[in-house]
């Protein structure tokens, strides 16, 4: 408010009851979510310097928790065993995940969008069959996809129809599978959610737009190259940010398809079932917090750098 | 003119692959409810259940704990529905239309608090409910999710995109705020309450995260975490009873799809063209 000079505001009692009244409004909304917002963060980050049982007297312990969970990334690189360090395999996993679920579900998402925007016979019922699994639990969506991935399921089966010599293994108790089966899980049900951005950003580009590229003899192929994807491109921004912020926070797929212990061998571990963990089975809310720090920091910072390159039209 | 048909043709056959990649599993499972065990874990895989069964849906509810877990999340649902619509328009009406210094400030600390990931605060709110003696309680969730950001960003937008003409008439004959806004500025927001509580009340319906921190006894579990709860400890051996009851948590969700689709589509475009 440039125009308003602040000690006219207050003594003007028109205003005064403006502000009272709007902050009377806003009181709830503010209060709350500072509270389980900024107020939380700043406890984790204190809590993240002490031992702590929950119970007891908080301990100072410096940077120990931070140190410890450094510590567990550096042995779990140099090949340390599986069970001496959960937040490396979490870590390792969840990268692997995300680079799977990112380029996979975006591009879906965009051919999804293409087809239902397109006006091609039975788009409508399409469309709605594309939409659907966004908006469903994604625990009802693991549990049924579990059937699908178990050794006598309907995945295996279609598999082996495809490529005889691909076998029956049982996804969810394998190491190597068991993140590519929470990835497909993941896949199947948010690549939707993507898909509406992407149909408001395709309606939204100018129609007359299209038919001179239409007139001027561009194919589909190429109107899509050339118009329509550089008019997307903060949508696919946006879908890529917040894909990737997503799927490194995955824990209730992993929590449901491989368990709350993280699998065979960690192998299905993900870094918040991990920091869950931590601070709920094993008792230790000092080092769950230093974790969440730590992955929260490993988490944003390249995000923000990625917004500064490539962000211009964002936002 | 011979291209653009082959162009549609392969367009048509990409939207029929996606249309059975979509639906199948919902399909699959449907089929399945009414089998046999036995027969759903045969391969190749059968498509006619035989012999025909409702038992899947029968055991499914005699779990003694099934009424009390749709009824947690039912009244979870309800009650973060109802501090949503109430606080988020309060707030969301504040921000969008009342002058006084600190308002974009504080709006701007709401909005950042978007990029706060849960994992990182949740030992605090664990610690926090544990101090105001709510937990495994069904009621910390709906105080944890008493108004949601989002919810105030979607108000806002949706009053910022209203003319002004609506609210000034009302100011000049010198109604307070508080009259303009349950006066005029409530019934003019019958679609912004139809999509808070659409989406406030599927996301309790699907909520994980937050009850698996919050709520440790198995008569207090919602929905989702109830069926993972028995998933991992009756039925192991026999899947086809969790397929049933996959499926009956799906019907809030269809329901809600068929019904308010268009808010529901609104709502996730609303919030991704922020500002």
């Amino acid at each position: 408010m440039p125009h308003l000079n602040k000690k006219r505001f207050f003594s003007s009692k028109k205003y005064r009851r403006e502000f009272l009244e709007g902050m009377f409004l806003i009181s709830i909304a503010v209060l709350v979510n500072f509270v389980f917002g900024y107020f939380a963060f700043a406890y984790a980050f204190y809590l993240s310097f002490f031992r702590w049982d929950y119970i007891t007297e908080p301990l100072f312990s410096g940077l120990d928790n931070y140190l410890k969970a450094i510590d567990e990334l550096v042995k779990g690189f140099f090949g340390a065993k599986w069970y001496e360090v959960p937040f490396f395999m979490g870590l390792r996993n969840i990268l692997l995940y995300t680079i799977i679920v990112v380029p996979i579900q975006t591009i879906l998402a965009m051919a999804l969008a293409a087809i239902a925007s397109s006006r091609i016979r039975g788009s409508s019922v399409f469309t709605t069959s594309y939409l659907l699994p966004g908006f469903t639990c994604s625990v009802i969506i693991a549990l049924i996809f579990i059937y699908f991935f178990s050794q006598r399921g309907f995945i295996n089966y279609i598999l082996n129809s495809i490529y005889p010599d691909f076998g029956y293994p049982d996804w969810l108790y394998s190491k190597i599978l068991i993140i590519p089966a929470m990835a497909i899980v993941a896949i199947w049900g948010t690549s939707s959610n993507f898909a509406i951005l992407f149909i408001a950003a395709m309606q939204a580009i100018p129609r007359d737009v299209l038919e001179q590229a239409r007139l001027d003899g561009a194919g589909p192929v190429r109107r899509f190259i050339h118009i329509i994807l550089p008019l997307i491109k903060p949508t696919i921004i946006y879908a890529v940010i917040v894909g990737t912020v997503g799927a490194l926070q995955m824990f209730d797929l992993s929590f449901v398809m491989a368990g709350p212990q993280g699998g065979v061998e960690y192998s299905g571990m993900t870094v918040v079932l991990d920091i869950y963990r931590t601070a709920f089975a094993q008792l230790d809310p000092g080092y769950a917090s230093a974790k969440a720090i730590v992955f929260f920091a490993l988490m944003y910072i390249p995000t923000v750098l990625f917004l500064k390159k490539y962000g211009g039209g964002f936002r | 003119m011979r291209k653009r048909v082959y162009y549609e043709l392969i367009a048509f056959s990409a939207g029929v692959f996606f249309f059975v990649v979509y639906t199948i599993p919902f399909l699959r499972s449907l089929i399945v409810s009414f089998m046999t065990w036995e027969q759903a874990s045969r391969i190749p895989p059968e498509w006619l259940p035989n012999p025909f069964i409702l038992e899947n849906y029968l055991r499914l509810f005699r779990i003694e704990l099934f009424p009390r877990w749709v009824l947690n999340t039912l009244l979870y649902g309800g009650l973060v529905s109802i501090s949503n619509v109430l606080l988020g328009l309060m707030a969301g009406y504040s921000f969008a239309l009342l002058k006084y210094p600190g308002r974009d400030l504080l709006f701007n600390a709401l909005l950042a608090l978007i990029m706060l990931p849960m994992f990182v605060t949740m030992v605090p709110l664990y610690v926090i409910l544990t101090q105001l003696n709510l937990l495994d309680n069904i009621i910390a969730l709906p105080i944890l999710g008493l108004v949601n950001v989002n919810t105030v960003f979607m108000a806002r937008q949706y009053f910022l995109s209203l003319p002004r003409e609506f609210f000034e008439a009302a100011k000049l004959d010198g109604a307070s705020h508080l009259r303009t806004f349950v006066e005029i500025a409530l019934p003019l927001a019958k679609p912004l309450i139809i999509t808070i509580t659409v989406y406030q009340f599927l996301g309790a319906w699907n909520s994980f995260f937050l009850p698996v921190i919050v709520l440790k006894s198995p008569e207090n579990f919602v929905y989702a975490q109830g069926l993972n709860y028995a998933f991992s400890r009756v039925w192991y051996v026999e899947y086809t009873p969790i397929i049933a009851g996959t499926l009956v948590g799906s019907i809030p969700t269809l329901l809600f799809f068929i019904v308010f689709r268009k808010f529901l589509i609104g709502g996730i475009v609303i919030r991704t063209y922020r500002r």
